[in-house]
């Protein structure tokens, strides 16, 4: 133990109390710890604290507010605007993270293949990922115009489409923009994170399994899928709170319209808590899927400790 | 060890760490301190937060008189711009933070935070003497409770724009004069190509300040005159629901409901839309980007409808912050910035940016300075905010920032019944407001 004899020759000549004291490890662990708890308790605890106080207070913007317990969230229950919401949400988020998880496996394992320039298309591939999200999206949302849809008149061109389609002006087409566009930037994640862990896979079990006779699928369904499954759950679980707790993308492209289609947790708050200035409701908006988010998140961390 | 090695050079030649430490925060302290005496002991200085304009000059404009204004009284009026979309939040922290002291209270700005206000009656009513009096939109978005609580500075004027020469196509040599005989323009306009279009998604301007009018005119209103009873589900609602669906299917292009704020903009200027509802600023970016369109657009008022003449447009004030160590000078300096010479000079370069609430500004030679702009100046008889015909509460903000009455439009216009599209909405309203 190096450090200690260190820390003794130092501070021997000092005071005897201190040294009693850095000697007591549980005492010095607690002092190690400190700057760490102390960040989190200010970074992290007392703002989640404080959202959870104000979510239950009817607080609006410059006036304090009184306390009314979980009044807020009653009054979102019966608010027809905000149970559609959760159900944009539940769409929004199980669509993009399924699609992400399917796609995200090709591509990995595609870019896992011995193929030219390989390198360069990996960090290609990272792209989406990496450019500022308002700025993709701008652009997107000038693909998606009603009246220059590039996308439209590609179609058209094509002759997939007789007439334009309304990208954002549709409900059920703006939800699927929506979709798109959140697959289209969080694919590389997947993709790359995959691709890590295909590349810790030992070549040796699949030359064993060839041996065997096991055929392409094979190989995939019993080797690459279990030995994959840490990653995949690590990588939906960040991708599923990420999405639930989106904004950029839709607000940009759709703001929540048409129709509220694609109003999800994150616009609604926004538009609740700053713009009609009702901080108290905006809070329990976000807040709302707390409880169903941590058990999602407790599942998922047991399950990984146990593999 | 290492600190065996570096002694020598803390202790040598070079300035200690302590010393430095030492030094730089002395410097700072007396640095501080020297700006505390200055601010202590020098003039009034007055921070004014307020949205950037789109039109440069019109700022520029107002930096020029808060200068003149140290001059003149010896009072520095500093504006701080910002984004006209930030300004809520920003007045929000001005508000918990309480600093600042005048603020432009944004079309319901007075009623939200009218506890962080002082009474501001006693340049409201002598400027009201002075120049012909406030006009009933000045009156809704100023007065709180009987009490003036921040002077109207002026509305950004929304209007019909029109294609003149598709409308002479039409056989109308002037925009129609009621929303029947719009209905009937534009349904001929479209016969031969033309379409027209009416914001019906997320353009917090354009969709609301299109459809707002349309209800009103027909009778229709989200609330009574109480402001706290709902009275959407109305006969005259009705007759609005079934006149835009109307309209809609009729005249309309389909993209509407995709439409953000600049949609319509970028559409009449590329030569694909016949009529719209907005601020003059396609006018001023045809100069720019489709000079051959300029000639054949034309400015309208909001048609009539059985109910009257209405119309929606961002209204502002300027209140002064109960916390403001200068009320005194913040008064003196808004009766003064709304005198003729500064307030002309202002609405002067913007060209139909900005229509003043003071009737007296109906007739400023701003108007006068192209045909095309001339009806703008009857806009604010006309505008009312939403919530009218009650004040506009919080609760007739959330009712618009939710879109609750365009998607009752929307909805309609997509085919759903008009008695369902307006349960559904007195549904949302409802629950808005019952909030305290």
């Amino acid at each position: 133990m190096e450090t200690i004899t260190l820390a003794e020759g130092v501070l021997v000549r000092r005071e005897a109390w201190y040294r009693r004291f850095v000697k007591s490890e549980a005492l010095t662990g607690y002092f190690l710890i400190s700057p760490a708890v102390f960040l989190m308790l200010v970074l992290l605890a007392y703002p989640f604290v404080l959202a959870v106080y104000i979510s239950m207070t009817d607080r609006v913007l410059g006036e304090s507010g009184k306390f009314v317990w979980f009044t807020n969230y009653i009054k979102l229950v019966q608010d027809p605007i905000f149970r559609n919401t959760v159900w944009n949400s539940f769409v929004y988020t199980f669509a993009t993270v399924f699609l992400k998880m399917f796609l995200g496996i090709i591509l990995a394992l595609l870019l896992n293949q011995d193929i030219p320039a390989r390198n360069l298309i990996r960090g290609a591939i990272l792209l989406p990922w990496i450019v500022p999200t308002s700025l993709s999206v701008l652009t997107w949302l000038w693909m998606f115009d009603s009246l220059f849809s590039v996308v439209n008149y590609i179609l058209l061109g094509v002759g997939l489409i007789s007439r334009k389609i309304q990208w954002l002006g549709d409900p059920t087409w703006a939800m699927v923009s929506v979709i798109i566009v959140n697959t289209w930037r969080g694919l590389p994640f997947f993709a790359i994170s995959f691709l890590a862990g295909l590349m810790t896979i030992p070549r040796e079990l699949y030359e064993a399994a060839e041996v065997d006779g096991a055929k392409r699928f094979r190989q995939f369904w019993h080797i690459t899928v279990p030995l994959l499954q840490p990653v995949i759950a690590v990588v939906v679980l960040f991708s599923t709170i990420w999405t639930f707790a989106d904004f950029q993308i839709v607000y940009i492209l759709t703001h929540g319209g048409p129709l509220n289609a694609t109003q999800i947790f994150a616009t609604l708050a926004y538009d609740v808590a700053l713009v009609a200035g009702r901080i108290g409701e905006g809070s329990a908006v976000s807040l709302f899927l707390f409880p169903a988010l941590l058990v999602v998140i407790m599942f998922m961390l047991k399950y990984l400790r146990r593999e | 060890m290492s600190a065996k090695k570096r002694a020598p050079s803390s202790t040598g030649q070079g300035m200690s760490r302590r010393r430095f430490i030492g030094v730089t925060a002395g410097t700072t302290a007396a640095l501080s301190f020297g700006t505390f005496i200055r601010s202590g002991l020098g003039a009034a200085r007055i921070n004014i937060l307020t949205w950037s304009n789109t039109l440069n000059a019109m700022d520029d404009t107002l930096r020029e008189q808060a200068k003149q204004y140290a001059k003149e009284k010896g009072v520095e009026v500093v504006f701080e711009f910002v984004n006209q979309t930030d300004l809520p939040t920003k007045t929000a922290a001005a508000v918990e933070s309480q600093s600042g002291d005048i603020v432009t209270a944004w079309s319901d700005g007075a009623h939200l935070h009218d506890k962080a206000l002082i009474d501001v009656s006693d340049v409201a009513e002598p400027l009201g003497k002075q120049l012909n009096g406030w006009t009933n939109i000045g009156k809704d978005i100023g007065i709180v409770n009987k009490v003036w609580k921040a002077v109207p500075w002026g509305i950004i004027p929304i209007a019909v724009v029109y294609r003149t020469d598709w409308a002479k196509e039409a056989g109308y040599d002037k925009f129609p004069d009621t929303y029947d005989e719009m209905l009937v323009l534009c349904r001929k306009m479209k016969e031969k190509g033309h379409y027209s279009g009416f914001a019906l998604g997320r353009a917090i301007g354009d969709a609301n300040q299109s459809h707002y009018p349309m209800l009103w005119a027909h009778g229709g209103a989200e609330c009574k005159e109480d402001g706290k009873t709902v009275a959407i589900n109305s006969p005259g609602t009705a007759k609005a629901v079934d006149y835009v669906r109307n309209l809609f299917k009729q005249s309309e292009i389909e993209d509407v409901f995709s439409w953000d704020d600049s949609s319509n903009n970028r559409a009449f200027l590329a030569g694909e839309l016949a009529c719209t509802g907005n601020a003059a600023s396609i006018y001023w970016a045809e100069q720019k980007n489709a000079p051959q369109l300029r000639a054949v657009t034309g400015h309208a008022l909001w048609p009539k409808g059985p109910a009257g003449r209405f119309g929606y447009s961002t209204a502002m004030g300027l209140g002064v912050f109960r916390f403001s160590k200068y009320p005194k000078e913040c008064k003196e300096f808004i009766t003064w910035l709304m005198q003729p010479k500064q307030y002309s000079a202002w609405i002067g370069v913007g060209e139909g940016q900005i229509a003043g609430l003071l009737n007296f500004y109906e007739n400023d030679p701003v108007w006068k300075k192209d045909p095309k702009l001339e009806v703008i100046r009857e806009i604010p008889k006309y505008v009312r905010m939403p919530g009218y015909p009650g004040p506009p509460t919080r609760h007739a903000a959330e009712s618009m920032v939710k879109y609750v009455i365009v998607n009752m439009f929307a909805r309609a216009c997509k085919g759903t019944s008009t008695p369902e599209t307006i349960k559904q909405a007195e549904a949302e309203l409802k629950e808005i407001y019952a909030k305290a």
